[in-house]
């Protein structure tokens, strides 16, 4: 028999060759064909350019005083901000310190969620006993337990990280459990009978087929734990960027708020397409 | 030819109240195929995962070479209809996982046996390929080559070749059939399509709507020959088998209706 039977697909993202300006045309009318195909370059062009106009509408806004700088200070204002704060209020220390507590709390949780959401789908006993107190848990608004967390912790460290990891773990020892739940049996059956034992079967075949979906429930919850971060640091803290946010707010510095957020928003952008990379990069074969 | 290579005894399988395959005596020789073929949800899957040891009889025992079935191991291997193949592994890789566990074998017989098997399944080209990357035919060629460089006896293929099309479904029936000849293995195929059943099967074991219970012994090679060649489907005695047994299914299905 031969190999040529039948043809193998073609590689994904390949396109046949073709001249410049038509892939360009084909490109463009891509956009506005109902779920047309566009290309990368060209897409990126379009988010550029759409938040170009959104900044520029915004700035022209203020210029042209239609809304009061308190309430929404112009992109210009804003910039400004953000450069007298990292030059002369160490904007860049604050910065590091709530990047840690977002890791730190991040990383527990993910420490503690990954093998506890494996066995509570392995072992019915497990997930018998937990699955209804986490579920109940998972629903309580972590707000309402921060004069809890302060008298139990105090107003340190440790109450930053555990309202942080209150806000991640509960929902993401589920989401493990569910990704675990979703091995297909296929796979445990094939390799049980190639004589794998149950070490073996958790390691070559239930995470290598959870990967994928585990790192992207990893990347969504570290959003979550940036929301948490400011609830933490508005409380009780005297350094990190919700503090920062909230001494402005208190003396109307409004360009400083704004600066506060887009700060966040940077560091949630970046954080994400960097775990984006690495997730490309670790399942080429999807 | 041994004729009670894979012995079951009485096996009979309820789940909680619902009897899905009733007490069941079959004998299959050593290097046969035989095909299930039964309505859909007859109860075929159910058969095939106790002849695996992935799931055991309420009632009776299965007894392969002598030995009684009590687990999975690699004497027999499953061939799924889907996720046949681990995705994360490569063509080859997918191959050697069948011997991972293996400490009987050196690394470089590993080696050859996936070179062999590679050659044999027509995947040499694709060696370095992702399953992600090849056809569905391919995948389930890469599943076939893996449970033999395991060093199955038995092949356990539930409806394989279910989600294929025709051509390429056709193609790897005429592959199964002269693999399994020249490795002399014993296969068991379950499907439900009467006419993959008549073209493949030495023999066909025709079950009857759930729960299962045996309706036909068809001895296919006393009607057809061992030799099929993809035209056999135009003859006149292909046509009349096929048709024969047709008649048997419907008769089952609308009893079951
Ligand atoms: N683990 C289980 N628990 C309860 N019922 C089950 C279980 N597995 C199968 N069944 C039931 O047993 C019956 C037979 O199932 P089985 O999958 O063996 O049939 P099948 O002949 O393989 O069907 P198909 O042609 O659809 O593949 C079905 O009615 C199914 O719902
Ligand atoms: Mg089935």
């Amino acid at each position: 028999m031969s190999g040529a039977m039948d043809e193998p697909l073609p590689e994904r993202g390949k396109r046949p060759a073709q001249g410049r300006s038509k892939t360009l045309r084909t490109a463009l009318g891509g956009l506005f064909a109902f779920r047309g195909r566009s290309s990368p370059t060209v897409e990126v062009g379009v988010s550029v350019l759409a938040a170009a106009i959104v900044l520029g509408l915004w700035e022209a806004a203020s210029r042209a005083g239609w809304i009061a700088p308190q309430f929404l200070p112009s992109p210009s204002a804003v910039l400004g901000a953000l450069w007298t704060m990292t030059t002369e209020q160490s904007l860049g220390y604050h910065i590091a310190v709530s990047t840690g507590r977002v890791w730190a709390a991040f990383l527990l949780a993910a420490a503690m969620a990954i093998p506890i959401g494996i066995l509570m789908s392995s072992y019915r006993i497990v997930g018998a006993a937990l699955e209804p107190m986490i579920d109940f848990i998972r629903y309580l608004p972590v707000p309402a337990l921060v004069p809890l967390s302060i008298i139990w912790f105090g107003v340190g460290e440790t109450t930053k990280i555990f309202l942080l990891w209150l806000g991640t773990f509960f929902q993401l020892v589920l989401l493990v459990a569910d990704d675990m739940r979703r091995v297909p049996h296929e796979y445990v059956e094939v390799a049980r009978t190639v004589g794998a034992n149950s070490r073996q079967l958790m390691w070559d075949v239930a995470l290598r087929s959870m990967g994928p979906t585990l790192l992207d429930n990893l990347r969504i919850t570290l959003g979550w734990c940036w929301t948490y971060l400011i609830i933490a640091e508005i409380v009780a803290a005297s350094s990190g960027i919700g503090y920062v946010i909230w001494q402005a707010r208190r003396f109307v510095k409004t360009p400083e708020v704004m600066a506060g957020v887009v700060v966040i928003g940077l560091i949630g952008l970046v954080t994400d397409q960097l775990l984006r990379l690495l997730h490309r990069r670790f399942f080429r074969y999807l | 030819m041994t004729a009670d290579y894979l012995r079951f005894y009485g096996v009979a399988k309820t789940f909680g109240t619902v009897p899905v395959v009733r007490r069941t005596d079959l004998s299959i020789a050593r290097d046969a195929l035989v095909v299930f073929l039964g309505p859909s949800g007859c109860g075929k899957t159910t058969l095939m995962r106790m002849v695996g040891g992935l799931d055991s009889p309420t009632e009776g025992w299965i007894e392969l070479d002598g030995g009684r079935v009590d687990r999975p191991d690699r004497r027999r291997g499953m061939v799924f209809q889907s996720y046949s193949s681990f995705p994360w592994l490569t063509v080859a890789q997918n191959i050697a996982f069948g011997m991972r566990y293996r400490d009987d074998l050196t690394a470089a017989e590993k080696q050859e046996r996936v070179r062999h098997y590679l050659d044999l399944v027509g995947l040499t080209d694709f060696a370095d390929s992702y399953p992600s990357r090849i056809s569905g035919g391919m995948r389930q060629r890469v599943a076939i080559a893996r449970t033999l460089a395991a060093g199955s006896e038995v092949l356990l293929m539930d409806e394989p070749f279910g989600a294929l099309d025709a051509l390429t479904r056709e193609r790897l029936q005429v592959q199964l059939r002269s693999i399994q000849k020249r490795e002399a293995k014993t296969v068991v195929f379950v499907t439900h399509d009467v006419e993959e059943a008549v073209f493949l099967a030495d023999r066909i074991i025709l079950f009857s709507a759930r729960p299962a219970t045996i309706v036909a012994d068809i001895d296919v090679t006393a009607e057809l020959g061992a030799e099929r060649p993809l035209d056999i489907r135009e003859t006149r005695p292909f046509f009349d088998l096929r048709n024969h047994v047709l008649h048997l299914i419907r008769h089952e299905t609308s009893e079951a209706a």
